[in-house]
């Protein structure tokens, strides 16, 4: 007799379920770590080159091509539809605040960092390291995933930050440019569409989205399998889990700020 | 002492350990031989609670180990250093930092002490000027014996080695093979090795336990193992008499 759908969507929900109780054990684990001194700051600030300075041009020339590509799109349609694309400089402004700039600093950074953080996590695993640092009394979660919290939290903030303020800057010379906007009206409309708490949301959603790939990594990573299958598994699943939870918590966390606004 | 009562591991429904009782006396320098996927090492993460048993008892001179928390754990991992199959040095840490890691951890400290101890622990394993060098920068061989210099820094008093030949080249295995039995006179401390290696284990033990299965199929010194009828120690036996 075959397994019945229900048996596998159950067996698929608790195991889901199981895991996201894990990551967040481990969250907990390493905010609890963050109230004990002192940290390692030499390593802090190395994981903080890594994921902020490293990678800003990746993620604002990303950014910024997302801008001019929705600024383009959306003129080209609204003047097809209302005949009018007063409106683009405004909407465009609203969109990169709120979400393009946040989410696709995001996923680059779990693309290009957790990646990493997982592949580097899981060769720990395999040569030891992990079982070495147990051995020596030093706890795994402070040793290796504190250092890469704290700078994914900050990265995430600053990069998101840096990312939609330079971005905005894109969209107003393509306004100017193709669109023939200049500056001022661009910030007139803009300025009728947005707030500065959307940068402040923003940040909050950096933040939240760097937690994610340093937990999420990590946790891959403590759990690889052996041989270089494992390692690449690891990474595989780091980079998935942390894009579906990014987006996940992207649409909750929108919902959440809808009421604020 | 170091006692394991009737121990049982499974991993995925597969028992790797099936019921592994023995002793090893203070100061004894003992082998643990079996092919690969016997549970070797599996019975010595056991001991210093990096896996935990399914059942049976591990006690370490007299204290009963195998249900200790993570953190009673610590006095236990202070008391025996393992040496591991890889190097597992710290990356991100200069060799001096990668020895004085468990000095700092483990024991409140002068800088100077520290220092000296290193000094002396690297010492004993033959090395010298290596210790601001990262460990990418010194060979596999290197490696291996500052990973041994890290674990005798904290002096323990039982010393573990899973593995501690594998992937290195004759020269340096006999090397690495004779600082285990200088150490372990030199410093009197029980040792206890995870091998494949019979020619050393009968040169070097003084009792020799063979594993199979997951069970202890022959256990005594090498005398002992000579007149043995099983057939897998009879097979390590005569990889011996070839490698001569």
């Amino acid at each position: 007799m075959g397994v019945s759908v229900f048996e596998i969507t159950g067996r698929w929900l608790i195991r889901s379920l199981n895991q996201l109780g894990e990551f967040f054990y481990l969250f907990f684990q390493t905010v609890k770590q963050l109230f004990r001194f002192p940290y390692r700051w030499k390593d802090t600030l190395k994981q903080l080159n890594f994921v902020m300075i490293e990678s800003a041009p990746i993620v604002v020339f990303c950014v910024c091509a997302a801008a001019a590509v929705t600024i383009v799109e959306s003129s080209f349609h609204m003047k097809i539809v209302i005949k009018n694309d007063e409106l683009v400089p405004g909407f465009a402004a609203l969109l990169i605040l709120r979400e393009l700039g946040v989410v696709i600093s995001a996923l680059l950074i779990t693309s290009r960092v957790g990646a990493g953080l997982a592949a580097e996590v899981g060769t720990m695993k395999i040569t030891e390291q992990i079982d070495a640092l147990k051995m020596l009394s030093m706890n795994p979660v402070r040793f290796i995933v504190l250092p890469r919290f704290i700078a994914c939290v900050i990265g995430g903030v600053i990069l998101s930050f840096v990312a939609n303020l330079i971005c905005l800057y894109v969209a107003m010379l393509i306004s100017e440019y193709k669109l023939g906007y200049s500056t001022g009206s661009f910030i007139v409309a803009m300025r009728s569409f947005v707030e500065i708490k959307d940068l402040w949301f923003a940040a909050i959603k950096g933040g939240v989205f760097g937690s994610v790939i340093p937990i999420v990594s990590c946790y891959y990573g403590f759990k690889c399998k052996s041989g270089a299958e494992g390692v690449g598994l690891a990474t595989t699943n780091a980079v998935v889990t942390s894009s579906v939870m990014i987006i996940g918590l992207d649409f909750m966390m929108s919902w959440l700020f809808s009421y604020y606004y | 002492m170091i006692e394991f009562i009737n121990l049982k591991k499974s991993f995925s429904g597969r028992e790797v350990l099936r019921g592994i009782s023995f002793k090893i006396e203070k100061g004894e320098i003992v082998f643990i031989l079996g092919t690969s996927g016997t549970g070797k090492s599996v019975l010595l993460k056991n001991l210093v609670g990096l896996l935990q048993p399914d059942s049976g008892e591990i006690y370490i001179d007299g204290d009963r180990v195998d249900q200790k928390t993570e953190e009673e754990y610590l006095p236990v991992r202070k008391k025996c250093g393992m040496v591991f199959q890889h190097p597992a040095l710290f990356d991100s840490l200069t060799i001096f930092e990668n020895i004085a890691f468990g000095l700092r951890k483990h024991f409140d400290l002068e800088e100077a002490e520290i220092t000296r101890r290193v000094e002396k622990a690297l010492h004993l394993v033959h090395l010298k000027d290596v210790d601001k060098k990262m460990p990418q920068d010194i060979s596999y061989g290197m490696q291996k014996r500052v990973s041994l210099a890290r674990t005798l820094a904290i002096q323990p008093e039982v010393l573990l080695f899973d593995e501690p030949t594998t992937g290195l080249d004759p020269v340096t295995t006999n090397a690495i093979n004779k600082l285990i039995f200088d150490l372990s006179r030199e410093l009197k401390v029980t040792s206890v090795v995870v091998s494949h290696d019979m020619h050393c284990a009968m040169d070097i033990a003084d009792r020799i336990i063979v594993l199979d299965k997951g069970q202890v199929v022959a256990e005594g010194t090498a005398e002992q193992m000579m007149q043995s009828e099983h057939p897998l120690v009879k097979d390590f036996l005569e990889e011996v008499e070839r490698g001569h």
